[in-house]
């Protein structure tokens, strides 16, 4: 009986420290992808202020327009095309 | 030997009895009388709290593009004396980009303790944080995308909507004092910063500041503003500052107020309307460009006996409005210039707005009602003026500005949004609508012609203004150039200021400002997104062949304008068009120049043979003759008007595709 009980309560035991370290270690899992994904939004952010500053008039303008002979159209050279029919005024 | 024995092992099952009855005792006492208290000590030993930043909200334009972001940096703290692997932080801590002299300090055994206060971007300090002995803090770091100066001032403004609330964790620690985080620890509720939608958007923000950069440059100027406000609710949708030698100048169109000159104009009309001072026929005596008044002489650079006050508008006659404002009392010019919003700050989330200066009429001289009917002892802001040029966009309602959209909490809940606040009508409609026909004429006959658009109408008007310098004088040749347009002019989406400072050469509002605000339109019209209704503006502002043929020549190339300044006085004002002579370089065939008047660039010219040229090349090329093309159902390169025939610059030529 003594021998049985003592095999259970090592079992128990077993189990709750499985328990808790199984915890812990996904604890810790979670705040490392925690800090990853921040990571991740940072260099995301950082990535899009460049593209940001790189795609910028002020930067592309006098290359577009020196290098490759772009221009902005004049007014007269826009053409605004009419908004598309709703599905129901063209279904009438 | 058997009792013997039988005692022995008796002893020995004692001993152990009461060696257990003692341990059972001990651990009763440990845990029904102590149990508590130690209980307490584990929980002081293997939990520790943690507070957690909350991170800060988001600036996004009115697009929704980050303006302003927080990122998580670390900074790092070690303990020199818990270091294992000397050689390994050393190299650690160089390659996440610490300064060698932290370096050694960390390193450093006589030291118990050392912060490095470089900020680190969590991956580059990652080796070092692996190592016994450091310790890492988080911290936070805003990342900008430009606007700097605005920026800055809202997050000062907006802090408590930005800051977010600092939660608290609690972690586990080991014996070594590493910390774990545990699901089911106790947690209180961390909320995040709210994101802060701004009015602004930032294709036509880039627009204006990258033609405000080139115009300063190009006109040696020492500076300059332009504010972008949608007049229907206040939005302020583009705000750029410049000033010569300052990389991230303040937002000067809040905080830096400038005597207007010319364009305060339409404000003494509009009181004089009003109050019914003036008729739409009403002609005062101009006296030929120059008058006296109180021992001052006030000039015009249009020299015409007599004009209407539509005509002192567009040609921005400073004897005529002098004239007429006479016909107001002290008190209600002062009210006129006071209710439209002058000398008061409009209330923007900025913290260093500045209200400008328009004194009572007690504290006025003789001098003082003349000088204020052309612009002058007043200070006001561009977002000032632009607010009042809104009125008469709108029907007469000086609205409240906005800056902020929208704020919405960290889980998308939108708890406020912005809604168009009248603060007062300054004008009737019917008064506003005199003044907006007389601003179209401004533009297309007067003296902001260089703001005229071939497609669409725009209405403005031009201001030219000396400068005061360092002395506290008005400086010899020191002026600020401004135009206020509305765009486009039947039902405003846009009112557009320009000021450029100190321009050198060619001065004028009108052949200064003007063009950059034409710059400004031609490029929203064509950005993808500048906060353009395009399908209002095609249905009510499409006026085809309208006014082609002076823009559209006029826009073909350059034109150097020989400005023969005749100023004189203390005004300075805009040079009417009429007054100078116009060299059109053509740009198809660029060999002959006309020289004349502006009605000389409609000369005929050959519409050009573009059969055999691939659509685009067609089209470029029709366009470098001065025509504006409509492509139509048709034999590829076939042109109506056909190739060979003349036609006025300006013509929309049918270019034949293949459907």
């Amino acid at each position: 009986m003594v021998a049985l009980g003592l095999v259970g309560f090592v079992l128990v035991a077993a189990g709750v420290i499985w328990r808790r370290g199984y915890g812990a270690a996904h604890a810790a899992e979670i705040r490392e992808l925690d800090r990853r994904r921040a990571q991740l939004a940072d260099e995301q952010a950082a990535l899009e202020r460049r593209v940001r500053e790189l795609s910028s008039r002020t930067r592309l303008g006098p290359i577009v327009e020196n290098r490759l002979g772009m221009r902005v159209p004049d007014d007269s050279q826009v053409v605004v095309l009419p908004a598309p029919a709703t599905y129901d005024s063209a279904a009438r | 030997m058997t009792v013997l024995r039988a005692s022995r092992v008796g002893v020995v099952h004692v001993a152990l009895a009461v060696f257990a009855i003692a341990l059972i005792a001990r651990a009763a006492v440990v845990q029904l009388w102590h149990g508590k208290e130690w209980a307490e000590t584990a929980r002081r030993e293997h939990l520790a709290p943690m507070p957690i930043m909350a991170s800060r909200g988001t600036i996004v334009d009115a697009t929704g593009a980050p303006l302003v972001e927080s990122r998580e940096l670390v900074r790092l703290g070690i303990a020199p004396r818990d270091v294992r692997d000397r050689r390994g932080l050393v190299h650690a801590l160089a390659s996440a980009g610490v300064p060698e002299s932290w370096v050694s300090r960390a390193t450093d055994r006589r030291r118990v303790w050392v912060e490095i206060p470089t900020r680190l971007l969590p991956e580059d300090a990652a080796p070092a944080i692996a190592m016994r002995g450091v310790r890492e803090e988080p911290v936070s770091d805003r990342i900008g995308f430009g606007m700097g100066g605005l920026v800055s001032g809202l997050e000062v403004t907006l802090d408590t909507i930005l800051r977010g609330d600092t939660g608290r964790v609690t972690v586990w620690r080991d014996g070594f004092g590493r910390r774990f985080e545990s699901p089911a620890a106790p947690r209180s509720v961390i909320r995040g910063g709210n994101t802060v939608a701004l009015t602004i958007n930032h294709w036509l923000q880039d627009i204006c500041e990258r033609a405000l950069a080139d115009a300063v440059t190009r006109m040696q100027a020492t500076g300059g503003d332009i504010v972008v406000l949608d007049p229907h609710d206040g939005a302020v949708l583009a705000m750029a500052s410049v000033r010569t030698g300052q990389t991230n100048p303040a937002v000067t169109s809040l905080t830096e107020p400038f005597e207007p000159g010319s364009t305060l104009k339409p404000f003494i009309g509009a009181a004089l309307l009003g109050l019914g001072r003036v008729g739409p026929t009403d002609v005062v005596d101009t006296h030929a460009g120059s008058i006296t008044i109180n021992g001052r002489t006030i000039t015009d650079t249009h020299h015409a006996p007599a004009m209407t006050l539509r005509d002192v508008i567009r040609w921005s006659s400073n004897v005529g409005i002098v004239q007429f404002a006479s016909r107001l009392s002290a008190r209600e010019e002062f009210e006129a210039l006071r209710d439209v919003g002058f000398g008061t700050p409009t209330g923007l989330p900025y913290p260093a707005e500045a209200g400008g200066t328009l004194r009572e009429p007690a504290r006025w001289s003789r001098q003082s009602a003349a000088s204020l009917a052309i612009g002058y002892e007043i200070a006001i802001t561009p977002l000032q003026l632009v607010l009042a040029y809104a009125a008469i966009a709108n029907g007469g309602e000086l609205l409240e500005p906005a800056l902020v959209r929208e704020i919405r909490s960290p889980d998308g809940a939108v708890w406020y949004r912005h809604q168009r606040r009248v603060v007062r009508r300054v004008m009737t409609r019917e008064t506003a609508q005199q003044l907006r026909d007389a601003l179209i004429e401004t533009v297309e006959q007067g003296t902001g012609v260089q703001a005229d658009l071939s497609t669409f109408a725009v209405a403005g008007k031009t201001g030219t203004a000396r400068r005061v310098e360092g002395h506290g004088r008005y400086g010899t040749h020191a002026y600020t150039a401004s135009f206020v347009g509305l765009f486009p002019a039947r039902d405003p989406q846009y009112v557009i200021l320009v000021k450029i400072d100190d321009p050198a050469g060619v001065y004028f509002g009108g052949s200064t400002a003007a063009p950059v605000s034409k710059v400004i339109l031609k490029a929203a019209i064509a950005a993808r997104d500048a906060a353009l209704d395009r399908a209002t503006l095609t249905a009510r502002d499409y006026v085809p062949g309208a006014q082609l043929a002076s823009t559209a020549a006029r826009d073909s190339g350059d034109i150097p304008i020989a400005v023969a300044s005749t100023k004189g006085g203390d005004v300075g004002d805009d040079p009417p068009e009429q007054a100078h002579p116009v060299t059109i370089a053509l740009a198809h065939g660029a060999r002959d120049s006309v020289t004349g008047s502006r009605a000389d660039s409609a000369v005929e010219r050959t519409v050009p043979d573009v059969r055999g040229l691939s659509l685009r090349a067609a089209t470029r090329a029709l366009h470098l003759a001065g025509f504006r093309v409509q492509l139509v159902d048709g034999r590829p390169g076939e042109t109506s008007p056909v190739a060979g025939a003349l036609a006025r610059p300006g013509t929309v030529v049918r270019l034949g595709r293949v459907e």
